[in-house]
């Protein structure tokens, strides 16, 4: 497999100096699970050794992707999950990496009360909800047994970061969260890794045009208007922070409430008036 | 007036805080918070509420609605240990005292994690060229060049 990690075009030359006083990053994009894939890495001293270390770096993270994208993309005919959807294997036929994730959704969906579902309206089973955060997570593994310790992963606006983007200062790495009704602009920053409990952030929303979502649930699966437009939910892991976000999109109220009270979160929420719902962890 | 009204508050708050110690010390001298405190802290707390049980009316009835100090029991959460106990007078509560909301975690003062309603100015603010990455919606391939994690990932090529 060639990598294909090379610099996408700059699409905003206004924007490209943006960060004059910050931490230096340099960044490696790809291209995977129909979005982009973005690692950065402090710059350090040395720029050359950084440009080394990050190409090798950024190759086992596409890696990861593509390897988990063959098995579960819904989009390629040949993948064992289109297979599946087909009828020509059975779960019981399908590869233990394939029935271990399957596994895992299912457990989710037990954890939050049928919001997460691996299954579409249709009944096809869809893994794609909670194979991206496997995938960072499983790229984080890959990236710690390299050796490297300050990074940020971003796979389509799921974040998990490693150590500082200041190695040495113990600053955190700051992500903002994108303002759905001006996606140019921030609604929040969030401090990520560092000493702080969470190193992760996922943002889940109804369709750009923020109307429709598949509300499914244990046998109330329906199309209907989304209480919320977006959920941003930081947790300790990837996983949690993405399969939460998509719940609370799905759920609504009562299971921003069910996982605030649930787990180790961090929640802001925006209704589709565009008010917000935060827990303390958000507040300035 | 001012002085004769300071004095009369001062002597009232005298009275409140002797029946609380009063009905305070016969709770602890049962030891157990529930139903024997009940007879004991009747009489503190007609003493506090200044006969309100007579003035609303006075009928032997009154005496079956509850009246006294009721501790829950230790219930184990996310933040730790809870016990709450109320003090009810007449059937109404008057007073919830934790009897336990501590734990060694720091988290224990916390015990509401739950979203409340924010305006835009009270979330934590940031600017795009302070931040290192963005989080949002998950972003198409072609939508990306047109993002805000886009043109952060071309300003650090």
């Amino acid at each position: 497999m060639q990598p294909t990690f090379k610099p996408l075009p700059a699409a905003h030359p206004a924007q490209s100096a943006t960060n004059p006083n910050g931490p230096a990053l340099k960044s490696r994009t790809f291209h995977c699970m129909g979005t982009v894939i973005s690692l950065a890495l402090p710059a350090g001293a040395a720029p050359q050794d950084t440009g080394r270390v990050l190409d090798g770096a950024a190759a086992a993270v596409e890696r990861v992707f593509a390897g988990l994208d063959e098995m579960f993309s819904l989009y390629r005919p040949d993948s064992e999950a289109s297979r599946l959807a087909r009828g020509e294997v059975t779960l019981r036929d399908a590869s233990a990496a394939f029935r271990a994730r399957f596994a895992d959704a299912t457990g989710w969906r037990l954890l939050t009360d049928g919001f997460f579902t691996p299954e579409r309206p249709d009944g096809v089973l869809d893994l794609s909800g909670i194979i991206k955060g496997y995938a960072i997570d499983q790229a984080a593994t890959a990236l710690q047994a390299a050796g490297v310790e300050d990074w940020c992963l971003n796979a389509g606006g799921d974040v998990l970061v490693s150590g500082s983007p200041a190695p040495g200062t113990g600053s955190p790495w700051l992500a903002g969260v994108v303002d759905p009704l001006d996606r140019a602009a921030l609604l929040s920053g969030f401090p990520l890794g560092a000493a702080g409990r969470f190193a992760a952030l996922a943002t889940s929303g109804t369709a750009e045009r923020g109307d429709h979502i598949w509300r499914a649930g244990v046998g109330r699966t329906e199309f209907r208007r989304s209480e919320f437009r977006q959920a941003s939910v930081a947790a300790a892991d990837i996983v949690t922070a993405d399969v939460l976000a998509t719940a609370i999109v799905a759920g609504g109220r009562p299971m921003l409430n069910w996982a605030t009270d649930s787990w180790d979160v961090e929640v802001l929420a925006v209704l589709g008036s565009g008010e917000l719902l935060a827990t303390p962890g958000f507040r300035a | 007036m001012r002085i004769r009204a300071a004095v009369s508050a001062a002597l009232a708050s005298a009275g409140i805080l002797l029946a609380g110690w009063q009905s305070g010390a016969h709770v602890a001298d049962t030891g157990s918070a529930a139903a024997a405190a009940s007879t004991a802290t009747s009489s503190g707390a007609s003493g506090i509420s200044g006969g309100a049980p007579g003035s609303s009316g006075g009928s032997p009835g009154a005496a079956t609605t509850a009246t006294g100090t009721f501790a829950g029991s230790a219930v184990q959460t996310r933040f730790g240990t809870v016990q709450v106990q109320i003090t009810v007078n007449a059937g109404a509560i008057t007073d919830v005292t934790a009897l336990q909301l501590t734990d060694d975690d720091r988290k224990s003062v916390q015990i509401s994690n739950r979203a409340a309603p924010l305006l835009r100015d009270e979330v934590i603010k940031a600017q795009s060229a302070q931040v290192q990455t963005i989080s949002g919606a998950t972003v198409t391939s072609d939508a990306y060049l047109s993002s805000l994690q886009g043109a952060l990932d071309a300003a650090n090529l």
